[in-house]
């Protein structure tokens, strides 16, 4: 019986050696069947100058939003605007972003955008060397003024601008008014300039960033433009726990939306009918409180003083 | 377990090609075999891990080349994300540059907007393989997508991440597998020299343990051929306490044996010899006294009875006629028993008249007359007759064992038992004399009756053992009915 059984097992272990055999290869991956198909093959050495990109048929709408928030957040919130507003003039919107105010300042001196979302003292600036025009500007929670708010980490003991001496603080742009001009004035006010007050100070180039890096704990300090925190807050209310506001500007003229001075009158009338009309239909006011806007109205240079006056106390914009 | 032993036998002779190994790995001898074994094992292992290795080896890399990838290139996306939209072109070429510097496997990166055109390269100046563009294409999944292709520069694995969502373009990025495949290529070089290496000192441990094993072998096989040509001295050397030392060991003993048994064989020659000879010399001794006692005794008792009737002729007177017929008659008388004992002596007649019990018991009687001093014990205890020779032969054993007992051992009482026991017959011969030593009687070739009576039991299949001390000696003999 044993020796029966002994030989049925000798005559079957070969093809069972086999089976293991090709299963262990298989196992180990030394028959590609997962790479059946051939490869295609490219030569990186057959290099070629790029085909030069066709000039646009149409000439598109441009238009520049200085860096208030990141470009991210910039592309993300102005899309939808974009889009309403390419529907309406019938051509395409190149949206431009650049990292400072005075690089956008710079797009709207030399005419190379059509509209342009800038910071106040950037209109200021742009106002009183090349006359820059205010177009329209939002009006957010029935106003149209906004502020500098001074803001620090949740667990500073800081209560005021005085007790940020020694500490880092961020400032979001040069040119910022409420990033930059306001802070200085607190300095200012305080006897001290920004060099000596501060350890160390840098720039975000961003309301948002400038508020992350406090929250993070990299800056002691920033000032940022209320606007941008209020959105923030709204969209990241655990945020929150993490800043806290010690100081609050006056109110201020809300940042506008600006044309280049060589735009033609008529263009510039309907684009402005085009915003102060959005409010008086749907997809309008959809984009609009996408952005969180009630509307746009139509504001005068005058609305601006206090910018250009608190400018020129701290020895104007570099 | 016939049908294991047969399926055993038959399995060589299953297929030509396994009786065709059998045969050459007969052939051959150990040291090759050994040596064989060694390198195949060596070489397969070695071979084999390296195979094994190599293989896992470049799943591993390739797995981690591709996760490497797809994270360079999302961290590439992510970054691309604010160069692109504040159209900071130099500040895309330079993470690009960086990214492809900072990465040993990265061959390539480059960036194409939501349209497909290229932003920026690492291609340098002199122009962007464009058939790159066409493999690989956009998808708007935001997924990162890899693809794999042959290049100039060997395998390459491009990976395309999607930049803001596919909104600012897609970043790629080409990883080659050269590195990694050197890195392999190098490992595997020297696991096949190290299996060199070992193969090599594998060859040199093999020709030792060879060495080591053959050694005794042959100086066995040496010492065999020695004992083959007589030379029954000659030992195998005891190398180690292992099979083959055991196996020497036998060998020796088996040599040893046979040597005592030879010496045995030639002892029991020379003994048989000298029997043959005191044997022609007994006869020659028998036939004198023969011819002495017919001389000496009958023949002087014919010539006196010659005389007495020569005498008997002459007398006159009646009386003295009378005295002298019976004088001689009495002559006549004593010489019929002189023959008759003579012719009793020669052989028994009783023994084979009457049977072995009456001729012991005639024996005895007569014995006790020649040794007066002696006292004898016979119990005979047989029943029915034995077989003739069986007979012959226990009446001659215990003839000599009594004659050896009164003329040698100065006993006093012998004690003779014959009994049937288990299909043969016993008989113990029991003296209190003063005893011998009987082997070295036997081997000094002194006592031919002691072998006489060895050589009678051993020829009709019996033994036959003496015990003696100082108290006396017993013999024992055992001869089948």
């Amino acid at each position: 019986m044993k020796s029966v059984r002994w030989r049925l097992d000798t005559r079957r272990s070969w093809p069972l050696l086999g089976w293991l055999l090709l299963a262990s290869l298989l196992l180990s991956g030394c028959f590609p069947l997962v790479r059946a198909a051939p490869l295609p093959y490219i030569d990186l050495d057959q290099r070629e100058p790029l085909p030069a990109i066709a000039p646009a048929q149409v000439r598109p709408l441009r238009i520049a939003v200085a860096a208030i928030i990141s470009p991210q957040g910039t592309a993300e919130s102005y899309s939808d605007l974009a889009a309403y507003l390419s529907e309406k003039v019938g051509r395409p919107i190149e949206l431009i972003q650049r990292r400072t105010y005075a690089e956008v300042n710079e797009l709207v001196a030399q005419n190379q955008v059509d509209v342009a979302f800038v910071c106040t003292s950037a209109y200021v600036d742009g106002h009183d060397r090349f006359g820059m025009e205010l177009l329209v500007a939002p009006e957010i929670d029935g106003q149209r003024v906004y502020y500098s708010e001074l803001i620090v980490p949740r667990a500073s003991p800081a209560q005021s601008m005085a007790d940020l001496q020694g500490k880092v603080f961020a400032f979001t742009d040069p040119i910022s008014f409420s990033g930059r001009v306001y802070p200085t004035y607190l300095v200012q006010q305080l006897g001290q300039t920004p060099e000596h007050f501060f350890r160390r100070s840098f720039y975000t180039y961003s309301h948002d960033r400038a508020i992350e890096a406090v929250a993070a704990g990299v800056a002691d300090g920033a000032a940022v433009d209320s606007l941008v925190l209020d959105y923030a807050l709204k969209r990241n209310p655990s945020l929150s726990r993490r800043i806290r506001v010690i100081h609050r500007s006056p109110p201020f003229g809300i940042p506008p939306v600006v044309i280049p001075p060589e735009l033609p009158p008529r263009q510039a009338a309907d684009l402005r009918d085009i915003f102060l009309a959005m409010d008086h239909d749907p997809e309008g006011r959809a984009v609009l409180s996408e952005l969180g806007i009630d509307r746009f109205v139509v504001v005068q240079d005058e609305d601006y003083t206090d910018v250009r006056q608190l400018t020129q106390m701290v020895g104007g914009v570099q | 377990m016939s049908e294991l032993a047969g399926t055993l036998a038959r399995q060589p002779t299953r297929s030509g090609w396994s009786r065709r190994l059998w045969k050459m790995a007969g052939s051959v001898s150990i040291r090759t075999k050994i040596m064989g074994i060694v390198l195949a094992l060596t070489v397969i292992l070695g071979l084999g891990v390296t195979w094994e290795v190599r293989t896992v080896m470049a799943q591993v890399f390739i797995n981690e080349l591709e996760s490497r990838g797809q994270s360079v290139v999302s961290d590439l996306a992510a970054r691309s994300v604010d160069p692109i939209l504040l159209n900071d072109t130099y500040s895309l070429y330079q993470l690009l540059t960086e990214t492809v510097a900072n990465h040993p496997d990265a061959l390539y990166a480059f960036v194409v907007d939501s349209n497909g055109h290229v932003l920026a390269h690492t291609f340098g100046e002199e122009g962007f393989p464009v058939s790159l563009l066409d493999k690989n294409p956009l998808q708007p999944d935001n997924q990162i997508h890899q693809f794999h292709y042959n290049s100039n520069r060997g395998r390459i694995h491009d990976f395309m991440a999607p930049i803001f969502d596919g909104r600012a373009g897609y970043v790629r990025l080409g990883l080659t597998e050269t590195r990694l495949r050197g890195i392999i290529d190098a490992v595997t070089g020297q696991m096949l020299l190290t299996t060199l290496v070992v193969a090599v000192i594998g060859i040199l441990a093999a020709m030792l343990l060879t060495w080591l094993l053959t050694r005794p072998i042959l100086s066995l096989v040496e010492t065999t051929r020695q004992v083959g040509q007589g030379n029954l001295a000659a030992r195998a050397s005891h190398w180690a306490d292992d099979e083959i030392g055991a196996l020497a060991d036998a060998f020796n003993q088996m040599v040893a044996d046979l040597q005592v048994s030879r010496q045995a064989i030639a002892e029991k020659e020379a003994a048989r010899g000298r029997l043959l000879e005191q044997l022609i010399n007994a006869q020659e001794e028998e036939r004198k006294r023969i011819a002495r006692e017919l001389h000496d005794g009958v023949g002087q008792s014919l010539t006196s009875l010659t005389v007495g009737l020569k005498v008997a002729g002459q007398i006159q007177e009646p009386a003295l006629l009378q005295q002298k017929y019976a004088e001689m008659h009495q002559v006549a008388v004593e010489t019929l028993d002189q023959v008759r004992l003579l012719s009793r002596e020669l052989r028994p007649s009783v023994l084979d008249d009457l049977g072995l019990a009456a001729a012991l018991e005639r024996y005895v009687v007569e014995f006790t007359q020649l040794y007066p001093e002696l006292h004898v014990d016979l119990h005979c205890d047989l029943g029915e007759r034995l077989s003739p020779t069986t007979e012959t032969t226990l009446y001659r054993i215990i003839q000599e064992a009594m004659t050896n007992a009164a003329r040698h051992g100065d006993a006093s009482t012998v004690s003779v038992l014959v009994s049937r026991r288990d299909g043969k017959v016993q008989a113990i011969i029991e003296d209190d004399g003063h005893g011998f030593d009987p082997v070295a009687a036997q081997r000094a070739g002194e006592s031919v009756g002691i072998h006489a009576m060895m050589e009678r039991a051993e020829l009709v299949g019996g033994s036959l053992a003496i015990e003696s001390g100082e108290e006396g000696t017993t013999v024992y003999a055992e001869v089948p009915t």
